[in-house]
């Protein structure tokens, strides 16, 4: 029963007693692991995705560069667009126009136009030149490092070294030691965590083959290389759950290499700073709730033996908190459906399935009366 | 070479040569350029049927998010039986598809379609008897039947076959799955692909060199040869680049060196750079022999001649040479220099000026001719119009920013596919419908060819637009499983592909029919001769073994000459 209480502590909607001012007093771990943790394949009832892939030259693309980008390549492309258009109306009018008709009529004989050919290679030139001076400017604007911005000072940027693994993506940030995700990205899809206008400077690297960081809606993407740095930068622009996806063939997992990223306020960032620091020590209670063989919990006295140690060195409440953040946060990648995008009525199936197990878990709770409060 | 010329202009009353074997043996051992040429396309349109059914395999996969996988994971969490699938039994196999599509197609596929005219046609065009190293040239030919045979044999051996894409980037080509024997199959296979093609580079550089007719002089040559002079100088240059790539990712794997391995010192990145040091040039020999077809093609049936002769021959020029310094363009993310950037999107944009030269001269061609819809012209036309979508795409990419969020993407896919299939390829069925006749006496079926270019056209537009349209949302490439947001997408572009390999098949099928068609009696079926002079159609159909009896008697016309006088 113990073992019910504990996994009751995580995903019971409620206020607790007295919480740290960084957590708000009516934080939900539920409602907090499906905010950070965002289901990004999840679909609405319309089949319609619930998070749309927002891609770089939309109005609602989310980081700076990105809104330099797209006006870049809107530019580009309405200099570009005769040299597309001119070719297919002069082909429909030399489809239509010139057809033999067996009317008797005469083919031209001229060979050489040089007035014509003059046009057809100056404009092109033109065109080009005409391109190629804004492109500069949002190009050494993308790639050279932030003058602005002190990187050492984690309040002014968030500094972000990813790693590419087969198939899953390393986040260490810069000034946070503890906190460590290194998981199979089937079980869990991490998000990549950045606050809103405060610059994000990434260094990209592999533990093994070449991967490349690309999510759309940042315009940004980078290889990631064993034995090599890359960097890219970019201010975050608007809140919001953002897709991606490896885009560099590295192997049969590249498919589902997939890449969540939110852009959140600096106090839920600081919340969840808070709670990832807790992340590793919570690992050993939730194997023992959910052993990854799939075999039977373990019994209860070794679950209260790690709650002890995990409450032996720090009871705050933040500490707390996070134990049922990140239990509620696994049931939660537990038991959705695997990161592909599936059919809706699949997907149904799985939520169905989840939400009676807790109900079964809230109904067992009231059968053996209130849990004893462990402090 | 003195001796082969000598015998222009004197007349021949015999065939010049004893035939030793007749029947399937006289294909076996052929040296005539004309055999080795239908050889040559023989097997690159059974291989593109094959690299066709690779993509088929993809493009199904493909047609739901990922709704094979659905039902393997389904299978796992609920504890029941997976059900069988390829892809899903065996996710490795989907990359092994995806590798081999690529390069069948590139490697078996398109180069050696060029090569298959270029063979049959260029020793008639330039008056010659045959090509100047005739046993190398079938050498070249028979050295493919291994490399596809190691391709295709790599699927049976431990590991599978390749599956690191037809890039092949280190590390993954070095390790895990991939260090199994398919891969270096797949090594031998390009290695002996690329001797093949080294081969019958210098076979036409040396050939054009020294076997034209006396009087064809350089300014004379017509577009199809200038065309094929250049692809023949970047193959024979770029070539041994890929082999040289190739070799390194053999010799980390087998002999402990460390080219490419980063832990001893080695680096990734030079594997990219060499290898696109070939891979971005061979672009071009994927399209400029078309480029030269075409101009004969667009000509013949405007009644008209090549408008803008030099600057045509100019405009291949300054591609072969602009091809060599573009590579990185394919790059633009490993974190290169951003000077270096740069300058790769300059000089990738540059190639714009001459190929928008190109197109603007082939519809002034057509302008103010006596325009015959045959099926020829119609893939002519049709590959304008597709033709500068794609290079469209390419100067979308070639924008170093935009490339950043493109790169690797669906976008580059339906681009390169935009070129290839809809460039490339509906070149080759030009060149088919345009030469068949000539190459063996009997024509391909007008009727049926119509629906062959209309499934083709409208197959290749809807299913490389809509890959477009895919990357641009955000959707990467070589992935099996995809995003519920681009399902509408790809849904489109396996409903294209279909089209286009039912007219694939049509196509296939009309080959073989057109041998019990009637045999064409006259030499120029298409009377391209009232206005040009082309030496192709001077004999007959097939022309005899010798090619013709002596020099042919057409003034050739000093094209150059033309050049600067106004009509």
């Amino acid at each position: 029963m113990v073992r019910t209480f504990f996994i009751l502590l995580a995903l019971i909607v409620g206020t607790r007693s007295a919480m740290a001012v960084d957590i708000p007093a009516d934080a939900s771990p539920q409602a907090y692991a499906e905010k950070f943790n965002p289901d990004i394949f999840a679909l609405n009832d319309d089949g319609s995705p619930k998070f749309p892939m927002i891609h770089a030259f939309g109005a609602d693309a989310a980081s700076d560069i990105a809104h330099d980008v797209s006006q870049n390549n809107t530019f580009n492309l309405l200099v570009f667009l005769p040299f597309l258009i001119a070719p297919q109306v002069l082909l429909l009018i030399v489809i239509f126009k010139f057809r033999d008709r067996g009317d008797g009529r005469k083919p031209a004989t001229f060979m050489t136009n040089h007035k014509l050919e003059t046009i057809w290679t100056l404009v092109p030139c033109l065109a080009l030149i005409v391109v190629a001076v804004p492109v500069v400017r949002v190009l050494y604007n993308m790639e050279l490092s932030p003058q602005s911005v002190d990187t050492n000072d984690t309040s002014q940027a968030t500094v972000i070294k990813v790693t590419g693994h087969q198939f899953w993506w390393e986040y260490e940030y810069k000034g946070e030691t503890a906190i460590d995700f290194g998981h199979d990205i089937v079980a869990n899809q991490e998000p990549c965590m950045l606050v809103l206008g405060r610059p994000a400077v990434f260094t990209f690297t592999s533990g093994d083959v070449t991967h490349a960081w690309w999510v759309p809606a940042f315009a940004i993407k980078k290889s990631a290389i064993r034995g090599r740095g890359t960097n890219a930068w970019f201010t975050p622009t608007r809140l919001g759950v953002y897709k991606g996806s490896c885009a560099e063939l590295c192997g049969e997992g590249h498919g589902i290499m997939f890449i969540s990223a939110m852009i959140v306020t600096p106090s839920d960032y600081e919340l969840w700073k808070t709670m990832a620091r807790h992340r590793a020590d919570t690992d050993e209670v939730w194997g023992l709730l959910q052993p990854l063989d799939g075999s039977d919990p373990a019994p209860d006295d070794k679950l209260h033996a790690a709650v002890d140690k995990y409450f032996a060195t720090d009871q705050s409440p933040g500490r707390r908190f996070a134990l049922r953040y990140w239990i509620a946060t696994n049931y939660q990648a537990l038991h959705r459906c695997p990161s592909y995008p599936g059919r809706k009525d699949e997907l149904d199936a799985h939520e169905a399935e989840r939400k009676a197990k807790i109900e079964s878990l809230v109904a067992a709770l009231k059968t053996s009366g209130p849990p004893v409060a462990r402090q | 070479m003195a001796e082969n010329i000598a015998h222009y202009g004197a007349p021949m009353t015999a065939a010049p040569q004893i035939k030793r074997y007749s029947g399937v043996m006289d294909w076996l051992t052929t040296v005539d350029h004309k055999k080795i040429g239908l050889l040559y396309f023989w097997f690159v349109v059974t291989m593109g049927l094959i690299g066709g059914a690779f993509a088929g395999a993809i493009r199904i996969h493909l047609a739901t998010p990922g709704a094979v996988w659905e039902a393997v994971n389904h299978a796992h969490l609920t504890g029941t039986a997976v059900p069988y699938n390829w892809f899903s039994e065996n996710r490795h196999l989907y990359n092994e598809f995806v590798t081999m599509h690529a390069t069948i197609m590139i490697f078996f596929t398109i180069i050696p379609g060029f090569i298959a005219f270029m063979n049959y046609i260029v020793p008639l065009l330039i008056g010659a008897r045959d090509m100047a190293f005739p046993k190398m040239n079938a050498f070249g030919f028979w050295l493919l039947i291994p490399a596809a045979l190691l391709m295709f044999s790599s699927f049976f051996v431990n590991g599978g076959a390749a599956a690191s894409g037809w890039t092949a980037y280190p590390p993954l080509s070095l390790q895990g799955m991939h260090s199994m024997p398919g891969q270096d199959m797949w090594i031998f296979g390009v290695h002996l692909a690329g001797v093949s093609s080294i081969l019958a580079a210098i076979n036409f550089i040396v050939t054009i060199t020294n076997l034209r007719a006396p009087g064809m002089t350089w300014t004379k040559l017509p577009i199809f040869v200038w065309a094929t002079m250049f692809v023949s100088i970047i193959q024979l240059l770029a070539t041994p680049v890929l082999a040289a790539a190739v070799t390194m990712l053999l010799m980390d794997r087998n002999f402990g060196t460390s080219f490419t391995v980063p832990e001893k010192g080695g680096d990734p990145i030079l594997y990219q750079h060499v290898f696109w040091t070939y891979s971005h040039p061979a672009v071009y020999i994927m399209i400029l022999p078309g480029f030269g077809a075409i101009s004969h093609i667009i000509a013949a049936f405007s009644h008209k001649r090549v408008f803008g002769y030099a600057s045509m021959v100019f405009a291949i020029g300054a591609i072969t040479v602009l091809g060599f310094m573009v590579w990185a363009h394919h790059m633009f993310v490993v974190g290169m220099p951003t000077l270096l950037q740069t300058y790769f999107m300059y000089a990738s944009l540059l190639i714009g000026v001459p190929t928008g030269i190109k197109v603007f001269n082939w519809l002034a061609t057509m302008w103010g001719g006596t325009i015959r819809f045959t099926v020829a012209m119609k893939f002519a036309c049709g590959f304008l119009c597709l033709f500068v979508i794609g290079g469209f795409g390419g100067l979308i990419l070639a924008m170093v920013p935009t490339d950043i969020s493109l790169n690797n993407s669906y976008f580059v896919v339906g681009h390169f596919h935009m070129v290839l299939v809809g460039g490339s390829v509906m070149l080759l069925f030009a060149q088919a419908y345009y030469w068949w006749p000539k190459m063996t006496g009997h024509y391909l079926s007008e009727g049926l060819g119509n629906w062959v270019f209309w499934l083709m056209f409208i197959g290749v537009f809807v299913a490389f637009f809509a890959m477009h349209i895919s990357g641009y949302e955000g959707m990467p490439r070589r992935v099996p499983v995809y995003y519920a947001d681009f399902k509408f997408s790809n849904m489109l572009t396996t409903f294209g592909y279909f089209l286009t390999i039912i007219a694939a098949a049509l196509f296939y099928i009309d080959l073989f029919v057109s041998y019990s068609r009637p045999k064409i009696t006259v030499d120029d079926p298409w009377q391209v001769n009232d206005v040009q002079h082309s030496f192709e159609w001077a004999t007959s159909c097939p022309p005899p073994v010798y090619n013709f009896e002596h020099v042919p008697p057409i003034p050739v016309v000093d094209q150059m000459a033309h050049h600067g006088t106004n009509a």
